[in-house]
């Protein structure tokens, strides 16, 4: 199902708003990840789409329809929670079945259909079992099987993978992606880590204190960030900051006038200082003096100063010393300006919003 | 060793607490067991010549003490299905719903926890005999088929299940109405009959209401009925505490079956019954 937000607002008491006129359309059939840090309004947003929570103004459509007054059961979605919240006294298959009981489908029926949806998330051997004799990745299959038994018209995970050790995660990253790929059924995904939403999704979208930053591919995120935020939050490691203050005349004759006297900050991404010149590629030279420089497998970091301010770079062939002075030529793919409101306005796709 | 000392410490205070807890009723079994001479004897006697088997035949005869188990069993289930009934209710409405000076109305009925029983007996009397319902079951029941104690127990159990599983609830199609019979009730399990066996308990025991709003014999409760062997002439123990027992034994019973449940349920609430 199509899912649609027309200028939708949320605020709790009437005065504060959590959410800021959202505007997308969550195109059918795919999994898209809602990314953010802590309290952006993420898992808010879910509720919203799930029917849990009606938004203060604007208009959520799935399809064409206009589903904005109604609840989570008119709505037909399926949604799996952090904790799983499984019903803990029935067992696996029967937690399968109770969409399927409260939608009154005949018993043979339903028994069948939760079968098929064990067999689907891999817990065909467990289905005698009480949710708590599970471990918690067989748990979250239970939860997603759950979800999936009325053929919902969205499946909703809200930071499905976050209570999961670190190798469950990545395990589950992938089955989430394969039950998504095998049903077919439009995904949403909540999460505030970024790797787990750069791996699975077809499109993220990026929210900050309540507001849309950007909604892309993930490739497009990392290459052409819309805004200052967009470019911290997604990549490891981070983006080098600078103000354009700090720069002393190196970016002149090599960024058109009229955008450098608008620009305020400069983003470098750390691969795109590069410890020699790559000609077209090569915006500009810096000077640096190198402060640290570690090496661990083929992995050579060094951390540099320029002008007082702190670099990181990933790109260094050589090995380098201490205090040593290098010459820095920074790339053109992952070079950004932006102006005083923190949009990208040099670097990057310039069409690509 | 210092260790060790401080266990075995531990254990004899513990057993000491045991034997004291036990006295009253090892006092009780010894007594109606005895003679009436020996009941009164002084120093007193633990263990009689004769066990007197009969006091236990006696007093079952000395009133109409089938009628009273009767009586009682009915009042107390009737009170405790009633009372879990309104409570379960209660107990969601303030742990999930939102309505209109919600918050008042709790700290209100919390308050009333505050006010003893007794000053109520008055009041609750007047009440009911302008309603012309003293001396009738009724009586004995319609007073506690709320209990804000009971209610208060399990909002907290309630509250303390997660959010999550209400909205998966909802999601999944169940109403409220379901999800509080099908699912809260039966993952608070321990907590529910915790304050059934509480409830039970205090309704089969209860004394000084039963005795002010009957004066029937047919409505007359165990506890009641206990006072069929005080008379003018005096009290006969051995046979008060032959009754005793077996008013007793059914509560004894049920204890002993449910106490992991009573311990649990009453620990984490952290009040007291």
């Amino acid at each position: 199902m199509e899912v649609t937000f027309k200028d939708v607002s949320l605020s709790y008491d009437g005065t504060r708003e959590i959410l800021h006129h959202l505007n997308f359309t969550i195109p059918e059939g795919t999994l898209v990840s809602i990314l953010g840090p802590s309290g952006c309004g993420k898992s808010t947003t879910l509720m919203m789409i799930s029917g849990l929570l009606a938004p203060t103004s604007g208009k959520i459509f799935f399809g064409d329809k206009d589903v904005t007054k109604q609840d989570a059961l008119a709505r037909k979605v399926g949604m799996v929670f952090q904790n799983y919240a499984l019903y803990p006294h029935l067992t696996v298959l029967e937690n399968i079945m109770f969409p399927l009981k409260m939608a009154k489908v005949k018993k043979p029926e339903r028994k069948k259909r939760a079968l098929e949806l064990a067999k689907l998330v891999h817990v065909e051997d467990q289905i005698n079992k009480k949710p708590g004799a599970l471990s918690g990745g067989q748990q979250q299959r239970v939860a997603i099987a759950r979800a999936l038994a009325k053929e919902p018209s969205l499946l909703l995970l809200d930071e499905p993978l976050s209570n999961l050790d670190a190798r469950l995660r990545i395990e589950m990253r992938e089955e989430i992606r394969r039950i998504q790929q095998e049903t077919g059924v439009t995904t949403i995904f909540v999460t505030h880590d970024q790797d787990e939403a750069l791996h699975i999704s077809d499109h993220i979208m990026v929210l900050n204190n309540g507001d849309m930053q950007q909604f892309s591919s993930a490739e497009t995120l990392y290459d052409n960030p819309s805004n200052l935020f967009v470019a911290k939050f997604i990549g490891e490691p981070v983006i080098n900051t600078l103000a354009i203050a700090d720069f002393q005349g190196e970016l002149d004759q090599h960024v058109p006038a009229d955008i450098l006297k608008q620009a305020v900050s400069v983003g470098i991404r750390p691969e795109a200082l590069q410890d020699h010149d790559s000609g077209d590629d090569t915006i500009a030279a810096i000077e640096t003096t190198v402060k640290e420089f570690e090496k661990y497998g083929r992995e050579k970091n060094a951390q540099l100063d320029f002008h007082g301010k702190k670099l990181l770079t990933t790109e260094i062939e050589n090995t380098l010393e201490k205090e040593q002075k290098l010459t820095l030529y920074l790339q053109k793919s992952g070079f950004y300006l932006f102006d005083q409101d923190g949009k990208r306005i040099f670097g990057g796709d310039q069409d690509v919003k | 060793m210092k260790v060790k000392i401080a266990m075995v410490l531990r254990y004899v205070i513990l057993i000491l607490g045991g034997i004291i807890m036990l006295m009253p009723f090892l006092w009780m079994l010894s007594t109606s067991l005895k003679t009436q001479p020996e009941t009164v004897k002084i120093p007193p006697i633990w263990i009689p010549k004769q066990l007197q088997f009969s006091n236990y035949i006696d007093a079952f005869k000395a009133a109409p003490f089938a009628q009273y188990f009767l009586n009682s069993i009915f009042v107390t289930t009737v009170t405790t299905v009633g009372q879990l009934f309104t409570s379960i209710l209660a107990a969601f409405a303030f742990s999930r719903l939102n309505f209109y000076g919600k918050n008042i109305i709790f700290v209100i009925f919390l308050g009333t926890m505050m006010v003893p029983v007794e000053m109520l007996i008055i009041p609750n009397f007047v009440t009911l005999s302008k309603l012309h319902l003293v001396n009738t079951y009724a009586a004995l029941i319609v007073p506690w088929l709320a209990s804000f104690f009971t209610v208060f127990t399990l909002r907290q159990n309630f509250q303390s299940v997660p959010d999550q599983l209400y909205y998966a609830a909802k999601i999944d199609g169940a109403s409220d109405w379901h999800y509080l019979w099908h699912v809260l009730v039966p993952i608070s399990k321990s907590t529910i009959t915790a304050v059934t066996v509480l409830q039970v308990i205090g309704s089969w025991n209860s004394f000084m209401w039963p005795l002010i709003v009957t004066n029937s014999e047919n409505l007359r409760t165990l506890p009641v009925g206990l006072q069929a062997f005080t008379g003018d002439a005096g009290t006969n123990y051995a046979q008060l505490m032959a009754a005793s027992t077996f008013v007793i034994l059914p509560m004894v019973i049920l204890y002993l079956f449910l106490q992991k449940y009573i311990i649990a349920g009453i620990s984490k609430t952290g009040l007291k019954g």
